[in-house]
């Protein structure tokens, strides 16, 4: 599903990489944490997994498609296919619970009765239900995290990207952001998540690939954050 | 494409940055409304230009009996003589086409058809206008070289060029033209910059809106076109205005000086004129928004 192969990163105006030769394999429902501290190059990851940034070397491929040969014109065609949720939600504060959710598909054309159908489908399996009309400053910080993956996960993703969701969120909530990503990585999608969060990563016994300046230090199955190696 | 989606975002940004598409819109107004006035003066000059050109004529005016041109002066009338070698002369230059004789009641007839004024017809007889030879041109543009060549001969009084006339009048109306043209460019200059400013406050202003549209993987066109729609919509309403101003321009001022006109300003010219500077205005608006998008909103 996602595919790394001897992928380097470095920024303009950088002489050290973010991203140092640097391969991975992540099949399809597959769930995976990114772990390392900060500057690591876990941001940069997900940026490239969603053809932000351009690698300097190496090929990444995202559902079969090699990103190198993606057109600008195909970019868009790709994102539709990944789910994304960051720390700091980045909800449309003038739009209520319903709205932001279907925001994500007025945007991508799709037709009125679609969204009609499928987005209190979503704000349910996200555990809003009831909250569909609130705006964003009547919603908690994890209840805003949960709006945040139902417009990201509403498209049925194949691949959900999340960027450190519980950093703004304290322990308690977490738990049921993490409870919500489970049940999407259950429907089949391949869920990656960076994150700092050592309890909720050794809670989940999921794939860890843990980074260090840029090269990856550890990728275990079932591992937890900060285990010696 | 959700139609009502983009038209709610445009409206919503037209609103945003009230000031400056109030400013959009007069700018454009206003050098559209040049650009027209430039154009329907230039369709003027260049229909009268047409007509007169193949009409203009040297007016060789002959000496009367007590003349007061100083090349009469003391000579008294022209002979019938000098008459006829005048005429052979003339008709020997080689830019001349045709020499027609005008009597003294030839002329009171013309001066009484072009509209010379009641008080003047009262006292003028035909005794008192002169006798002249009417000179028409193979080429117009000799026209200065012909008058050159007659001027001084005997029995001549004085020669009026029409080129000259009609020059000083087209080159007035060009003049008027070439002003409105140039104030038209800086508007359109002003208008793109403002168009310019405008989309990119706007592109500031919804960061936040397109930054999810792009990560959502909505189209180029999707997040583009609400912008570009905008200085669009502005340009329209800007175009609108200015075909207001042409309209009355044409009410107030064309058809005003009809008269003098030999075709007068048609609605149809004008339906041309409002037609082109629309569209010029629409352009215009569409390629500023869109070079500002490319600098300003990454995809
Ligand atoms: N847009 C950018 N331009 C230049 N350098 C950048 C840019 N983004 C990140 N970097 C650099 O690349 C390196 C990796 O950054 P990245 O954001 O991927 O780290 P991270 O692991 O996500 O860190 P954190 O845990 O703090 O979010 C850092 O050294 C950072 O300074
Ligand atoms: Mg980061």
């Amino acid at each position: 599903m996602i595919h790394f192969d001897n992928v380097s990163k470095v920024y303009a105006n950088q002489n050290r990489p973010a991203l140092d030769h640097v391969s991975v394999d992540v099949d399809k429902g597959e769930f995976v944490f990114l772990v390392g501290p900060s500057g690591s190059g876990k941001s940069t990851f997900l940026r490239l997994v969603l053809k932000e940034e351009r690698p300097n070397s190496g090929a990444i491929h995202v559902a079969g498609k090699d990103l190198a040969k993606l057109s600008n014109f195909k970019v868009p065609h790709l994102r539709r296919r990944i789910g994304c949720v960051f720390q700091d939600f980045r909800l449309l504060p003038k739009k209520n619970v319903y709205e932001n959710v279907a925001f994500a598909l007025e945007v991508i054309g799709k037709p009125r009765r679609f969204i009609r159908k499928v987005v209190p489908e979503v704000i349910e399996l996200v555990g809003l239900e009831g909250k569909a009309h609130r705006m964003p400053e009547e919603l908690s910080g994890g209840e805003q995290q949960r709006v945040a993956m139902a417009r990201a996960f509403v498209n049925r993703p194949m691949i959900l990207l999340a960027d450190e969701p519980t950093g703004n969120i304290d322990p308690a909530t977490s738990i049921g952001i993490m409870k919500v990503l489970d049940r999407i990585n259950r429907t089949g999608t391949t869920v990656l998540m960076a994150t700092h969060d050592a309890a909720i990563v050794d809670s989940m016994r999921k794939r860890v690939v843990e980074l260090e300046d840029g090269k990856i230090v550890r990728d275990q199955s079932r591992g937890v954050y900060g285990q010696a190696y | 494409m959700r139609a009502n989606f983009i038209f709610s975002e445009v409206w919503i940004g037209l609103r945003r940055n009230l000031t400056m598409t109030i400013a959009v819109v007069v700018t454009v107004a206003v050098g559209m409304g040049l650009l027209g006035i430039g154009l329907m003066i230039n369709s003027q000059v260049s229909s009268l230009t047409n007509y007169w050109m193949d009409r203009v004529e040297l007016s060789v005016f002959l000496c009367g009996k007590n003349d007061a041109f100083p090349a009469c002066k003391n000579k008294g009338a022209i002979t019938q003589d000098q008459k006829t070698n005048l005429k052979k002369a003339i008709e020997g230059l080689p830019d001349v086409q045709k020499v027609d004789y005008e009597d003294q009641n030839q002329a009171y007839q013309n001066f009484k058809e072009n509209g010379g004024n009641n008080i003047l017809l009262s006292v003028i007889k035909p005794e008192d206008l002169p006798e002249s030879f009417r000179v028409k041109l193979k080429d117009p543009d000799k026209a200065s070289a012909v008058e050159e060549s007659l001027k001084g001969q005997v029995g001549v009084s004085n020669i009026v060029n029409q080129r000259q006339i009609l020059d000083s009048v087209f080159g007035f109306m060009g003049k008027l033209r070439n002003m409105a043209l140039a104030i038209a460019i800086l508007m359109v200059l002003a208008a793109t910059l403002l168009i310019g400013n405008t989309v990119r406050l706007s592109a500031y202003n919804r960061r936040r809106e397109t930054g999810i549209m792009r990560l959502v993987g909505a189209s180029n066109v999707y997040i583009q076109l609400p912008f570009v729609m905008e200085g669009v919509i502005a340009g329209l309403i800007g175009g609108v205005l200015a075909a207001v101003l042409l309209i009355v321009t044409k009410i107030l001022i064309f058809d005003q000086i009809q008269m003098y006109m030999t075709a007068p300003l048609s609605w149809n010219t004008l339906a041309g004129v409002i037609t082109l500077t629309m569209v010029v205005g629409v352009v215009i608006c569409l390629l500023a928004s869109f070079v500002t998008l490319r600098r300003y909103l990454k995809v």
